[in-house]
C-alpha cells in the first residue's frame, strides 16, 4: 500500500520563502493571492487527492480501461471522482474568470498538479489535456469558439484532446495527412486517423472537444501547411446544447506499459465538421501555444511521481528491519537495524530528495516566471519572463521527466524484491514515469530544442535570464566565506556551463551535428547547473533560518551539500562528453551497427 | 597630356555630377549652362545646381570646400572660361541640333589640342562630328558617365576613327587616376556596352515575369541575390532610376539599331508601364512605382504593383522552393529548378547573356570589356561571360537550345571550354579567336586577387590571411565574414609582428572585401556577454588593445589602406598605422556609442592623442578632449576620405587614391618609402583634466537629454565615455601613459557591456542593422 503525505512544508517554502510571495501577489488579478490563501489551497488539495485520487491508483492501474463497440469505459470509481474534483473547482484552478475559472497563478496550479500526478497520474492527464486544449483556444481561437466551448470545458462538463501523431509521423509533423475540406458555411471537414491520442474517447464527459491538426487541399507541403481544427466528438447547437454526434470516433485503445487508467486511443475522423482554430496554415504555431505549456506540465508530472517514490522509499527504509549497521548495530533491542542505517540506502535516499526538491524549486522559478510573462505590466520585465520560460521549458521537460523516471527506480530499489511486485506501488511509479520521457517531444527533440532553437535565439538573449542571475548571485556572494563550500564548486560548474555554451554556439553554426551531439549531456549540465544554483540559494536560507525549525532547515542545509558533494560533480563527466565532439559517433560504420 | 582645367557644359543632374566629381580629383572645373528666361541671375541654373549639390545625399562633393573649386556661369556670356580648359565636357539635352550648334561655339574659343568630349548615351559619334572641323574631330570623343558620376565606377569611352591616339589616351588615364574611374573602350554603336545588354535585360526581365505570372517580390528575388546581381532585381531597379526613362531608352534604341536586331523584338513597352507612367507612378522619384510606400491611415506600409491587374497590395516575400534550392545550391540549383522561379531564371539568363555573347566583338573588343562594364555599370558581381562560366558552358548550351535560341558564334567558339582560366596562377580568357590570352593589368595596378591566385598564404586562419605582395611588403587580408574584426584577427596580426620582424620591410592591411571592416564581431561579443563572460570579454579587449599597440610600435611600418567602410574595431586597426592610403570612398568612424559601448581598442587613446599633437588646436587639453567627445559620443562617420581628415580619422598627410584598383599598389610605395630607417613611434604622456572636464561633458549631455535630443541610455553611454576622454580619476597635473589610458578604457567599456540597455542595442544592431534610440 502506498503511502503519500503532500509536501506541504515544501511547498511553502518554494513558493513563500525561496521565490518571491509579494511579487506575485503584486501582478494583476492576483491581488488576493496571499501565502495564507496559497497554503490553504493546496492543503485542500492534498486532501482531496489523498482521499480520493491515491486509492484509484493501483485498482485504476490494474483494472485498465475497456474498450467495447467504439466505447471507453474508464476504470471504476473515476468517474466518481472526476466529477467531484470538478465540482469542487479544481479543474478550473488556473483558466481564466470569463469562463469561469479561478485565475490563480501558474506558481500555485503547478503545485496542485505536482499533488494530483504524486497521486493518480493516469487520472490527472483527462484534465491536463483539457486545459492544454484550453490554453491554445484562449491564445487563438475566435471569440465565437471560445464563448461556445471554453466555459464548459472550464467546469470539467467536456474536456479536451489533442490529435497530432498519425501512424506515419509522431516527431516529424510535417509529414500529416489528415484532410480538412472547407464548406460553404466556414466549417472543414476533416477525414483521416490519428493515433496515441490521450483522453481521445472515455466516459468520464458527455463531449470531447478534439484539437486536430491537418492540411487543407492547396495547403504548401510539410510543416508550412498545417492547421489547427477544432472538431467536437458531439457537435454543439447553436444554443449551446449537444445536438448531432460528429464524425468522430474511436477505432481502438492501446495496451500499454504504464498509465493505464488513462485511454491511449485510435481516433479515425470522417467527414467529421471542425473549425479552423487561428490562421490558416500557422496549425505549428498554434499548437506550439499548448505544447509549451503541456512540456512544463509534464516536467512536472516527473516532480510528482518522483516525490511518491521518495516517500514510499523513505517510509519503508525507516520500517524495514533489515541487516546491521556496518559500525556495529544501531538499535541492538531490535532483530535488525532499519535501512536507514546503510550508507547505500541513503544514497539512494538523498539522490530521489535532492532531486525532488531542486526540481520543486525549478518548477517553481519557472512557474513564477510564467506568472510575470502573462501579467506583468511592465513589457520589458513580461519579455524577460517569456525569454526565460522559452529557455527553460525544454529543460524542465527533459531533465524533471528523465530524473522522475531515476527516482522511481531508485525508489524500487529501496524495496528491493518488494519493490518489484505490485503490493508497494514502486513499480508503478516506474512504468507510469517512463513515458513522460517519451512524449510532448522526447527528450531527445527537448535537447535539440535548447541547443538548436532558444541557445542561438536573439544572439542568445534568453540565455540571459538564466546566466545573468546565476553570475549576479555567484558574485554577491564572492565575500560571503559561510557559503564558500557551495560557491566554488557551483562557480566551477557555472563556468563548465559557460564554456560548454560558447563551443556548442560555435561548432554548431559550422555543423549542426556537432550542436546535435551535444544535446542530451548539455542539456543536462544546464539543468544540473540550476539547480546547483537553486540548492545554493536553499542552502542560503536554510543557514539563516535554522534556529526557526531545525529538522526542516538543517535537512536543507544537508541536502544542499549532498547535492553538492555527490550531484552536481557530474558537471565535470559532462563537459568532458561535450567536449569530445561528434566525430567518434558520426564516423562509426552504419552497417556495422 | 595634363589636364589642369576642365569644362562640363550643362548642368544637370549628369553634367553638376560630373563636374562635383572633377572638383574632387582637386581640379578646377567651370561648369556653365544656359541663361534661364525671365530670370535676373543669368547664372542661376548652373549655381543653383551646386548648391543643390551641397544638400543631396548620397553627396556630389567628396568634401564640401570641393564646391569652391567649380566656377558657375552661362554660355553667353562665359564661354571664353573654356579657353583655359583642357577638356570639355557636353552634357546638354540629347538632341543633335543643339549639340552641334553648341560644339561649333565651343570649337571657337577653345584652346587647340583641348579635348571635347559628349556625355551622350544615345546619339552616335558619327552624327554628332559630322559638320566639324577636322582639329574639333580629332579632339572629339564620346565620355559616357553613369549616375551618379562620384559612385558609380564606370566609364565608357568611345573614340572615333579620326580621334587622336593621345587624346584618347590622356582621357583615359585622366579618368582612370584621376577620377578613379574603371574605363572601358568601346565602339560607336547605340547604347555602347553597359545599356545596351542592361536595358535589354530590364525589357525582358519584366516582360518575362509578366509572362509568367511572377509577383514582383519574386522576380526581383530571382533576378537579385542568385544571380549576384543587387537585390533591387529589375523592378526595384526601374524604380530607382525612373521608370519614364524607359520609353525614351528604348525609342532610342528603335531608331538607332538595325532592324534585325533581337533587342528590337522586346522593344515593347508593356501597357501597364505606359499606364504608371501616366499616372505619375514614375518610381521613388515619382509617387511610387513598381513598389510604393502607402501612408494613408497614419502608417508607413510597404506595398508593390500586381502585374495582373495593376493594383496595390500590401507586398508579400517571395515564398519559392527554387529561391531556397538556390540557398544551398547557388545559381544551378536555381536554374534547374522546376517551379516557375527558375523558368524565370532560365528564360531572362538565356536570351540575355546569349544576346550579350551576339554582341562580340560588334560593341566591344573582347568579353573582358563587357564583364568589365555589367559589373561597375549596373553593380552586377558577375559579367554576362563569368554567370555564363557559373553556369557551365554545357548547362548553357542546353538552355538556349530549350529556349529556342541559337547558338551565336562565341559560344560556339567556347563550345566546353570556359571563358575564363587560371594558368600557372594567371588570370586568362578566351579571345574572340578561341585563343586564351593574359589578363593584363594597367601599370599601377596590384590586386590582391591576381597575388591570392598565384602564391599560397605566409599564414593563415579562419578570419585572416598573410600575403607577400613583393618588394619586401606583406599584406594582411581580413577574411571574416563581413571582414569582421575576431580573435583570429587579432592572432594573426601577432603572429604577422613576427614574421615581418623577421624577414620583410613593411605590412599593409588591406582587403578586397566591399568594405575594410565593419568592426568587431558583435555577435560573438552579444552571445559572450549574455552568458556572462565577463572575464574572457575583458580579455578579448585587452588583447585587441595589446595587439594593436604591437603593430604600433613594431620595427617596420604599417600602413593600411582601407576601402568602403572602416567602423569601430576596424577604424581602431587605421589609427594604430603609421601611415594611411585610403581609397576616396572610405568611410571611417567610431560608431560604438550606437551599440552602447564606447571604442576598446584603442580608439580613444588614439584620437585623444592624435588632437593633443594637433596643431591647428589651441592651447590646453580640454579642445581635444571635447572634439574626441563630439566626434565619438555622436557616433561621426566621414562620408570621404576626405572627410576623414576633418575628424582626424586620417592625419594632414595620409594619402588618397581615387582609383580602387590601384590603392595597393599605392599603399606599397608608401610602405617602402617608410621603411628606409624607419624608426617606431616614440611613446606619448599626455596630461588630461579629469572630473572638471567630465563635469562639462555633463552639463552639455544633460542639456541634450532635456532638449529630448538625447535618450536614457545616450546619456549613460555618453556619461561613460566623458569618464574615459576627462582621464577619469586625474587632474592636468598627472601624466599618463597609453597603458593607463588603455586601462581606462577597458574599465568604461565592461562598465557599459554589463549593462542590459547595451545588450539591448547590441542586440537591435545585429537583428535590424539600425540602431536602437533607448
Amino acid at each position: 500500500m502506498a503511502s503519500y503525505k503532500t509536501p506541504l512544508r515544501d511547498m511553502h517554502f518554494v513558493y513563500s520563502e525561496l521565490f518571491d510571495a509579494e511579487a506575485i501577489q503584486a501582478l494583476p488579478g492576483c491581488e488576493e493571492v496571499t501565502p495564507d490563501l496559497v497554503d490553504a489551497i493546496l492543503q485542500e488539495a492534498g486532501k482531496f487527492c489523498e482521499e480520493r485520487l491515491l486509492p484509484l491508483n493501483r485498482s485504476g492501474d490494474e483494472e485498465g480501461c475497456h474498450f467495447e463497440n467504439g466505447k471507453v469505459t474508464t476504470p471504476a470509481g473515476l468517474k466518481e471522482a472526476y466529477h467531484d474534483f470538478n465540482e469542487m473547482g479544481w479543474g478550473a484552478l488556473a483558466a481564466d474568470p470569463e469562463y469561469g475559472g479561478q485565475g490563480l497563478p501558474n506558481s500555485v496550479s503547478m503545485m496542485v498538479e505536482e499533488i494530483m500526478c504524486s497521486t493518480n497520474f493516469a487520472f490527472g492527464l483527462y484534465p491536463g489535456l483539457t486545459h492544454g486544449a484550453y490554453n491554445a483556444l484562449v491564445a487563438r481561437a475566435s471569440d465565437e469558439l471560445k464563448q461556445t466551448y471554453l466555459p464548459n470545458m472550464v467546469s470539467g462538463k467536456w474536456s479536451g484532446s489533442m490529435c497530432l501523431t498519425e501512424p506515419q509521423c509522431g516527431t516529424d509533423l510535417g509529414m500529416i495527412r489528415t484532410k480538412a475540406v472547407p464548406q460553404e458555411d466556414g466549417s472543414y471537414h476533416i477525414t483521416g486517423s490519428k493515433m496515441f491520442i490521450t483522453a481521445g474517447e472515455h466516459d468520464l464527459t458527455e463531449n470531447i472537444i478534439h484539437l486536430v491538426l491537418a492540411r487543407t487541399p492547396d495547403a504548401p507541403n510539410g510543416i508550412k501547411g498545417i492547421s489547427l481544427f477544432l472538431v467536437p466528438k458531439i457537435q454543439v447547437n447553436p444554443d449551446g446544447l449537444l445536438g448531432a454526434p460528429n464524425g468522430v470516433s474511436c477505432g481502438s485503445i492501446e495496451h500499454k506499459m504504464g498509465i493505464n487508467a488513462s485511454a491511449t486511443c485510435v481516433i479515425n475522423l470522417d467527414d467529421a465538421k471542425g473549425f479552423l482554430v487561428g490562421e490558416l496554415n500557422k496549425g505549428m504555431e498554434a499548437m506550439f501555444i499548448m505544447m509549451n505549456t503541456e512540456r512544463l506540465a509534464v516536467g512536472i508530472q516527473g516532480l510528482g511521481i518522483g516525490e511518491a517514490s521518495y516517500q514510499g522509499a523513505v517510509a519503508y527504509a525507516r520500517e524495514r528491519l533489515q541487516g546491521r549497521a556496518l559500525t556495529g548495530p544501531k538499535s541492538p533491542e531490535k532483530p535488525a537495524d532499519s535501512l536507514l542505517v546503510h550508507p547505500d540506502v541513503r544514497r539512494m535516499l538523498l539522490t530521489q530528495r535532492a532531486y525532488v526538491e531542486g526540481n520543486r524549486a525549478l518548477a517553481g522559478w519557472v512557474a513564477t516566471e510564467m506568472d510575470h510573462a502573462h501579467r506583468n505590466p511592465d513589457p520589458s520585465r513580461r519579455q524577460e519572463a517569456k525569454d526565460f520560460v522559452a529557455l527553460m521549458t525544454p529543460v524542465v521537460k527533459a531533465f524533471m521527466t528523465d530524473t522522475g523516471s531515476e527516482v522511481a527506480n531508485l525508489g524500487m530499489q529501496v524495496f528491493g524484491g518488494h519493490g518489484y511486485i505490485r503490493e508497494h506501488g514502486m513499480e508503478q511509479y516506474v512504468r507510469d514515469a517512463r513515458i513522460a520521457q517519451i512524449y510532448e517531444g522526447t527528450n531527445g527533440i527537448q535537447a535539440m530544442d535548447l541547443v538548436g532553437r532558444k541557445l542561438p535565439a536573439h544572439m542568445g538573449r534568453y540565455l540571459r535570464r538564466f546566466f545573468h542571475p546565476v553570475r549576479d548571485y555567484l558574485e554577491s556572494k564572492e565575500h560571503d566565506f559561510s557559503m564558500h563550500a557551495y560557491l566554488m564548486p557551483l562557480a566551477k560548474a557555472f563556468g563548465r556551463l559557460q564554456k560548454a555554451t560558447a563551443v556548442i554556439a560555435q561548432k554548431g553554426m559550422a555543423n549542426p551535428d556537432e550542436a546535435g551531439a551535444a544535446a542530451a549531456e548539455y542539456l543536462r549540465l544546464f539543468a544540473l547547473v540550476a539547480l546547483g544554483y537553486l540548492w545554493m540559494r536553499m542552502a542560503d536560507i536554510g543557514k539563516q533560518k535554522r534556529d526557526e525549525d531545525n529538522l526542516f532547515y538543517q535537512a536543507k542545509v544537508d541536502t544542499a551539500r549532498f547535492y553538492f558533494e555527490r550531484i552536481l560533480p557530474q558537471s565535470s563527466a559532462l563537459f568532458a562528453n561535450i567536449m569530445a565532439g561528434s566525430k567518434g559517433m558520426m564516423k562509426f560504420n552504419d552497417e556495422a551497427f | 597630356m595634363e589636364i589642369k582645367k576642365v569644362a562640363v557644359i550643362g548642368a544637370g543632374v549628369m553634367g553638376a555630377g560630373i563636374a562635383a566629381h572633377i572638383s574632387n580629383a582637386g581640379i578646377p572645373v567651370v561648369l556653365l549652362d544656359i541663361v534661364p528666361k525671365g530670370v535676373d541671375n543669368r547664372n542661376a541654373i548652373a549655381e543653383g545646381a551646386v548648391q543643390k549639390m551641397l544638400k543631396v545625399q548620397p553627396a556630389p562633393f567628396m568634401h564640401k570646400r570641393n564646391a569652391r573649386l567649380v566656377t558657375t556661369g552661362n554660355i553667353e556670356d562665359h564661354m571664353e572660361l573654356l579657353a583655359e580648359c583642357d577638356w570639355i565636357i557636353e552634357a546638354v539635352i540629347e538632341r543633335l541640333d543643339i549639340k552641334q550648334d553648341l560644339y561649333r561655339k565651343i570649337d571657337s574659343v577653345r584652346k587647340p589640342g583641348s579635348v571635347v568630349s559628349s556625355n551622350t548615351s544615345t546619339i552616335p559619334l558619327r552624327d554628332l562630328v559630322a559638320e566639324q572641323t577636322d582639329a574639333f574631330v580629332g579632339d572629339f570623343m564620346i565620355t559616357h558617365f553613369f549616375n551618379p558620376p562620384r559612385y558609380m565606377r564606370l566609364l565608357e569611352i568611345t573614340a572615333g576613327e579620326k580621334t587622336r591616339a593621345d587624346a584618347v589616351m590622356g582621357i583615359r588615364d585622366f579618368c582612370d587616376r584621376s577620377l578613379g574611374k574603371g574605363v572601358v573602350d568601346c565602339n560607336d554603336t547605340p547604347g555602347f556596352i553597359a545599356n545596351r545588354i542592361g536595358i535589354f535585360w530590364i525589357q525582358v526581365a519584366i516582360l518575362e515575369a509578366m509572362a509568367l505570372g511572377l509577383s514582383v517580390e519574386e522576380a526581383d528575388a530571382v533576378m537579385g541575390r542568385p544571380l549576384g546581381i543587387p537585390k533591387t532585381g529589375v523592378f526595384g531597379l526601374s524604380d530607382l532610376v525612373g521608370i519614364d526613362l524607359m520609353p525614351h531608352l528604348m525609342e532610342s534604341m528603335q531608331r538607332t539599331l538595325s532592324k534585325d536586331d533581337p533587342f528590337l523584338a522586346k522593344s515593347t513597352i508593356p501597357e501597364l508601364v505606359s499606364r504608371m507612367i501616366a499616372d505619375g507612378y514614375t518610381g521613388r522619384k515619382g509617387k511610387g512605382g513598381f513598389y510604393r510606400i502607402n501612408r494613408t491611415a497614419g502608417g508607413k506600409v510597404k506595398e508593390s504593383i500586381d502585374l495582373v491587374s495593376g493594383e496595390y497590395n500590401p507586398s508579400r516575400k517571395a515564398q519559392l522552393d527554387s529561391l531556397q534550392a538556390s540557398r544551398q545550391g547557388g545559381l544551378k540549383a536555381l536554374v534547374n529548378h522546376p517551379d516557375k522561379g527558375g523558368q524565370y531564371a532560365r528564360r531572362v539568363l538565356a536570351q540575355v547573356l546569349g544576346y550579350a555573347a551576339s554582341l562580340i566583338p560588334e560593341i566591344a573588343e573582347n568579353i573582358l570589356a563587357v564583364d568589365e562594364a555589367m559589373k561597375l555599370g549596373y553593380a552586377w558581381k558577375y559579367g554576362p561571360f563569368e554567370l555564363i562560366d557559373r553556369l557551365g558552358g554545357s548547362l548553357f548550351g542546353q538552355l538556349l537550345e530549350s529556349e529556342g535560341l541559337s547558338l551565336p558564334p562565341l559560344i560556339q567558339l567556347a563550345a566546353e571550354q570556359s571563358f575564363y582560366r587560371v594558368q600557372d596562377g594567371q588570370l586568362q580568357y578566351l579571345d574572340t579567336s578561341g585563343i586564351y590570352q593574359d589578363v593584363v593589368r594597367p601599370e599601377g595596378v596590384l590586386l590582391l586577387s591576381d597575388i591570392k591566385r598565384r602564391s599560397e598564404p605566409l599564414a593563415k586562419n579562419g578570419s585572416a590571411a598573410l600575403w607577400d605582395i613583393g618588394d619586401g611588403v606583406v599584406c594582411l587580408e581580413y577574411t571574416s565574414k563581413m571582414n569582421a574584426m575576431d580573435p583570429d584577427i587579432l592572432a594573426l596580426m601577432r603572429e604577422a609582428i613576427g614574421i615581418v620582424s623577421k624577414e620583410y620591410k613593411a605590412l599593409v592591411l588591406h582587403n578586397e572585401g566591399e568594405n575594410y571592416s565593419v568592426g568587431a564581431n558583435l555577435g560573438l561579443l552579444l552571445f559572450a556577454a549574455n552568458i556572462g563572460t565577463w572575464d574572457q570579454i575583458e580579455e578579448m579587449v585587452e588583447g585587441g588593445q595589446q595587439t594593436y599597440k604591437a603593430l604600433k610600435y613594431a620595427p617596420f611600418p604599417v600602413i593600411g589602406a582601407p576601402a568602403g567602410m572602416a567602423l569601430g574595431g576596424g577604424c581602431e586597426t587605421l589609427l594604430h598605422c603609421d601611415a594611411v592610403q585610403a581609397h576616396a570612398e572610405t568611410y571611417i568612424g567610431l560608431v560604438e556609442v550606437g551599440v552602447g559601448l564606447i571604442p576598446g581598442w584603442g580608439g580613444c587613446k588614439e584620437m585623444l592623442q592624435r588632437w593633443m599633437i594637433n596643431k591647428r588646436r589651441p592651447g590646453g587639453p580640454m579642445p581635444a578632449v571635447i572634439k574626441c567627445f563630439e566626434t565619438i559620443s555622436t557616433a561621426t562617420v566621414a562620408k570621404s576620405a576626405a572627410e576623414a581628415k576633418d575628424y582626424l580619422f586620417f592625419r594632414p598627410d595620409d594619402g588618397v587614391t581615387m582609383n580602387r584598383d590601384r590603392l595597393l599598389a599605392d599603399a606599397k610605395s608608401r610602405a617602402l618609402a617608410l621603411a628606409d630607417g624607419y624608426q617606431p613611434p616614440q611613446p606619448i604622456e599626455i596630461s588630461l583634466p579629469g572630473p572638471t572636464a567630465k563635469a562639462a561633458m555633463e552639463m552639455a549631455v544633460k542639456g541634450f537629454h532635456l532638449a529630448g535630443k538625447a535618450t536614457d541610455h545616450d546619456v549613460v553611454v555618453a556619461m561613460a565615455l566623458a569618464e574615459m576622454l576627462s582621464g577619469g580619476d586625474t587632474d592636468i597635473t598627472e601624466s599618463l601613459t597609453e597603458d593607463d589610458l588603455l586601462g581606462l578604457e577597458r574599465e568604461v567599456f565592461m562598465s557599459l557591456i554589463r549593462h542590459p540597455d547595451t545588450l539591448d542595442r547590441m542586440e537591435h544592431m545585429l537583428e535590424t542593422g539600425k540602431p536602437l534610440r533607448n
